[in-house]
């Protein structure tokens, strides 16, 4: 710790001063939540392995193969500074992921994400995915097109990470770098999206404060399809002359703030109605290996993976091989219809994210791998 | 250090281990970076302890500690154990390992001048001077100059009486210009994207690398592409720079030749792989000029060592010859299903983590043409440079890659740059329509400091040897709303004026690309394994997230 110590106050003394810098913060009010559940030792070594067993038993049970995880952790994390900030808080996470597959390239997958280890239930997880990977055999092919698209949760929170990563950070923002830069308070999406990030909310798993022991702020992000505001730290707040939202990861860092809580607000669809509705159209399951091609506009290219399925006639007639797809995230809020009133908590690129399905009407796909 | 992994192995064997063994792994990193005019952060860190891998009852177990003490060996080694029993209730295949000679040996990476001991002053002096000049363009609204550097020193020893030391120091250095308009970001870099280029060397790598000397034309070109047009879009001869060749081999050649990936054990997370078992030394992957190497012995490259760390030797091996598939990248536990030795592939990220299959340096071996006499051969196309983003599916089959810039080809000559190049395409029909590589004057090797891969995630340093190379029939601007290639356009067209509703625009998406083949007709089916491991806490996770980067976050 000594030596530690030593080599930042020697980089700090060679460092050239940095004008902008506000200084440290000082102490805040924090609301502290409950995540502890001793994960670890409500899962050993012995309990994982026999909850390994009954998730894929599942597959096993079908003739299927399958690959997957279950994982524990349980941690602490304490901030302090010379200015009195000292904020501590532990952290259980519980996750379990399971891939089924069958041998003519069906393939299923569910996932669990909890701080309660308690509430996994293997059985389920495990009929779930083998259940999407026996309806996902024999595949058909699709031309690419534009299509009407029910996106499940997954494939929601996969859209939302990549939307948060790529413009709702305040350094992103005041460097030209954002969808939001140049255009707070106009609409950007349609007005039946509302995007914020909520750590404190019940169904958030991490902690309350960022690392600058900060209080994370209820931060609307998106409102009624308007951008409201980007998520800050105590630097960036200083540099656009606004609050801090607590949003700060560890210093330094080149990304700046980061929503690592972010959440969709629930409609009132629902996903059995969304695909009833759709006269030709496909459903998905989940995304894979999304990136960004332009952050402007948030331009993202990925694959379907894992049960994607033609919807005909408002229901599921077959599984369709996985696409590519070369879409903008802001295009595709801006076309949704209906947003789901049941949200699922997924563990996502960027902490987590607590999504609802979602009917688009207009969603590119570019192309299809075989 | 010796008696402390002696120590390990004993108590592994002590507590029931068929199998063990331990690194003990100290590591140090500095990283800084200078962005628009000021001094972002610098950052050092170190981190020391040791893992105990070992085989019960025919089953993995796995356990970690950052203290290094006798009484630590024995509690760690004892975990090790009680996982792996716990892992052979799981039912599954019993594993078995591949023969590996025990040796006795040290080994040290290349290095001139250790950058650890150069001071933090010439280090930001080379740093604020390349900003500066990257912001030379008006257009340059935002710069960014970055060093890193990364020392490991290694201590490898196993139950089949191996006892290995390896240290070597690797240096990274990169810059970026992000010419800004509006609604618009464009940027350009030095020596490569993604934070730069890195390699096995001290600071003599940064002082060769010239990032001031460099700036400027940085700066010009990066000004350059928001005046420049649209990418057309359609069918067309493509030549990619060797940086942006690295990374296709990287993901369309690298990980779909992983034999734990085609066997399953990634199957949850980055994937599998369109290759099967049966396709060594039967499948056409490329064309005849194409052969792919994966060599561990390559001075200076972020690939080489002298043992991987199951303890098995450095390898130079071909996995593509004149286009046939020859060969998976192996451990000593896949290399079974092959009937083979492992080719020392396995690589863990520090201490508390399990050594995974993961490249080494996987190259395009050089053709023979000269680059100049490439483009001079080429009437119609476009030459990529620096990749900007990339995407490919489960299967390592269909890819999509951006590129931050290009030029036309135009009747034998370099024409007008165009932004926002991207092309897309099927692995083997894509090597198949390779008719050119460049040779030896014009390939070099690209360290890539984040292939990402494993649960919980594990960050490897690899590397890939490429020269520039030509491919037909490329689809290229994916909907992008570009120009149709064929269509007259002036050489300096402006690009369509930004709008608001510039996201809502529906582009017509280009023709498919991909006619398909036999070697994507195979699909991997064999059993899978599950890992059962703790996991890093959230807030360690945060601190190293990226964008899914295939190679920090997958895949």
């Amino acid at each position: 710790m000594t030596e530690c110590c030593r080599a930042a106050v020697s980089a700090a003394e060679i460092a050239p001063e940095d004008p902008a810098f506000p200084g440290l913060p000082g102490p805040q009010p924090i609301e502290y939540r409950d995540r502890a559940h001793g994960a670890t030792g409500a899962l050993d070594a012995e309990g994982r392995a026999r909850a390994v067993e009954a998730i894929v038993g599942q597959a096993a049970a079908h003739g299927l193969s399958a690959a997957g995880k279950v994982e524990v952790s349980d941690a602490a994390v304490a901030v302090a500074n010379t200015k009195s900030v000292d904020a501590a808080m532990p952290v259980s996470e519980a996750r379990a992921t399971v891939l089924a597959m069958g041998d003519e390239g069906g393939s299923g997958w569910a996932s669990f994400s909890s701080a309660d280890p308690r509430d996994l239930v293997p059985e389920a997880l495990g009929d779930e995915a083998a259940s999407l990977a026996l309806r996902s055999e024999d595949a058909r092919s699709l031309e690419p097109g534009t299509y009407v698209v029910v996106l499940a949760h997954e494939a929601v929170a996969e859209l939302l990470s990549m939307l948060a990563y790529a413009g709702f950070s305040a350094k992103a923002v005041a460097e030209g770098r954002s969808f939001m830069s140049g255009h707070l308070g106009e609409k950007v999406v349609s007005e039946r999206i509302t995007i914020l990030d909520d750590a404190a909310s019940p169904e958030a798993q991490g902690l309350t404060f960022d690392f600058e022991g900060m209080p994370k702020r209820r931060t609307p992000l998106i409102e009624d399809g308007v951008a409201v505001r980007p998520v800050t730290d105590s630097y960036w707040a200083a540099v656009t002359d606004t609050d801090d939202t607590g949003h700060a990861l560890p210093a330094p860092n080149s990304f700046g703030p980061l929503p690592l809580d972010i959440e969709m607000a629930p409609g009132d669809g629902d996903i059995d109605r969304m695909v009833g509705s759709v006269e030709r159209g496909i459903y998905v399951t989940r995304f894979h290996y999304v990136n960004v091609e332009d952050p402007m506009s948030v331009l993202l290219t990925g694959m379907t993976r894992d049960g994607t399925f033609m919807i005909e006639g408002g229901r599921l007639t077959h599984p369709v091989r996985n696409l590519r797809f070369t879409q903008s995230a802001l295009g595709a809020l801006d076309s949704v219809e209906s947003v789901g009133a049941d949200r699922r908590h997924v563990d996502a690129m960027l902490g987590s994210a607590l999504a609802p399905a979602r009917l688009v009407r207009e969603f590119v796909y570019t192309g299809q791998p075989w | 250090m010796k008696s402390f992994a002696s120590a390990c192995l004993d108590a592994a064997v002590a507590a029931g281990a068929d199998y063990a063994d331990v690194r003990v792994v100290d590591t140090s990193n500095e990283s800084i970076s200078v962005r628009t005019g000021r001094l972002e952060g610098i950052e050092s860190s170190r981190s020391a302890g040791f893992g105990v891998r070992v085989i019960v009852d025919g089953a993995w177990g796995f356990a970690a500690a950052s203290d290094l003490h006798d009484d630590a060996a024995a509690r760690v080694a004892a975990q090790a154990v009680e996982i792996a029993r716990a892992s052979a209730l799981v039912p599954g295949k019993r594993l078995e390992l591949s023969a590996v000679e025990a040796y006795v040996g040290e080994w040290e990476g290349p290095c001139e001048t250790d950058p650890f001991e150069v001071s933090l002053e010439d280090k930001l002096e080379v740093l604020f001077a390349a900003d500066e000049l990257l912001r030379t363009e008006e257009a340059v609204k935002v710069s960014s100059a970055r060093l890193g550097f990364h020392k490991v020193d290694k201590h490898f020893a196993s139950t089949v009486g191996s006892h290995i030391r390896q240290r070597h120091i690797e240096s990274g250095m990169g810059i970026v210009a992000y010419a800004v308009g509006e609604n618009e970001v464009l940027p350009r870099s030095y020596p490569n994207s993604h934070g730069g280029a890195w390699e096995q060397a001290g600071w003599e790598s940064v002082v060769a690398a010239d990032l001031a000397g460099n700036a400027s034309r940085v700066s010009e070109e990066a000004a350059q592409l928001i005046t420049a047009k649209e990418c057309p879009s359609g069918s067309t001869t493509i030549v990619i720079d060797g940086s942006q060749l690295a990374l296709q081999v990287h993901e369309s050649i690298g990980h779909p030749t992983e034999l734990d990936r085609v066997l399953g054990d990634e199957a949850a997370f980055a994937g599998t792989s369109f290759l099967s078992l049966s396709d060594l030394d039967t499948v056409r992957y490329a064309s005849e000029i194409v052969s792919v190497t994966a060599d561990a012995t390559v001075e200076g490259s972020l690939g080489s060592f002298g043992w991987d760390d199951e303890g098995v030797p450095a390898q130079r091996d071909y996995l593509i010859r004149d286009g046939l598939f020859t060969g998976f990248l192996t451990s000593r536990e896949s290399a079974v299903e092959i009937g083979r030795t492992s080719n020392g592939c396995m690589r863990a990220d520090g201490w508390n983590r399990i050594p995974l299959i993961r490249m080494t340096t996987v190259s395009l071996e050089p053709g023979e043409w000269s680059r100049d006499d490439l483009i001079a051969d080429t009437d119609d196309g476009i030459y990529v440079e620096t990749n900007n983003s990339w995407s490919i599916d489960d299967r390592r089959l269909n890819f999509q890659f951006a590129t931050e810039i290009g030029w036309e080809i135009k009747n034998g000559e370099l024409g007008a740059v165009v932004k926002n190049p991207n092309y897309t395409g099927s692995t083997p029909e894509f090597w198949n329509s390779c008719d050119a590589v460049c040779s030896e004057a014009d390939w070099r090797v690209w360290g890539l400091p984040n292939c990402g891969k494993g649960e919980p995630m594990q960050v490897a340093h690899v590397a890939h040897g490429a020269a520039p190379a030509r491919f037909r029939d490329v689809q290229m601007g994916v909907a992008r709303c570009s120009a149709s290639i064929g269509r007259e356009t002036s050489p300096h067209e402006p690009s369509p004026p930004p709008t608001r509703t510039r996201w809502s625009r529906s582009c017509s998406p280009s023709a498919p690309s991909s006619r398909g083949s036999r070697e994507t007709a195979s699909t991997s089916t064999s059993p899978r394994t599950t890992h059962v491991s703790p996991s890093a806490p959230r807030s360690a996770r945060v601190s190293a997230s990226r964008p899914r980067t295939g190679w920090t976050r997958a895949p």
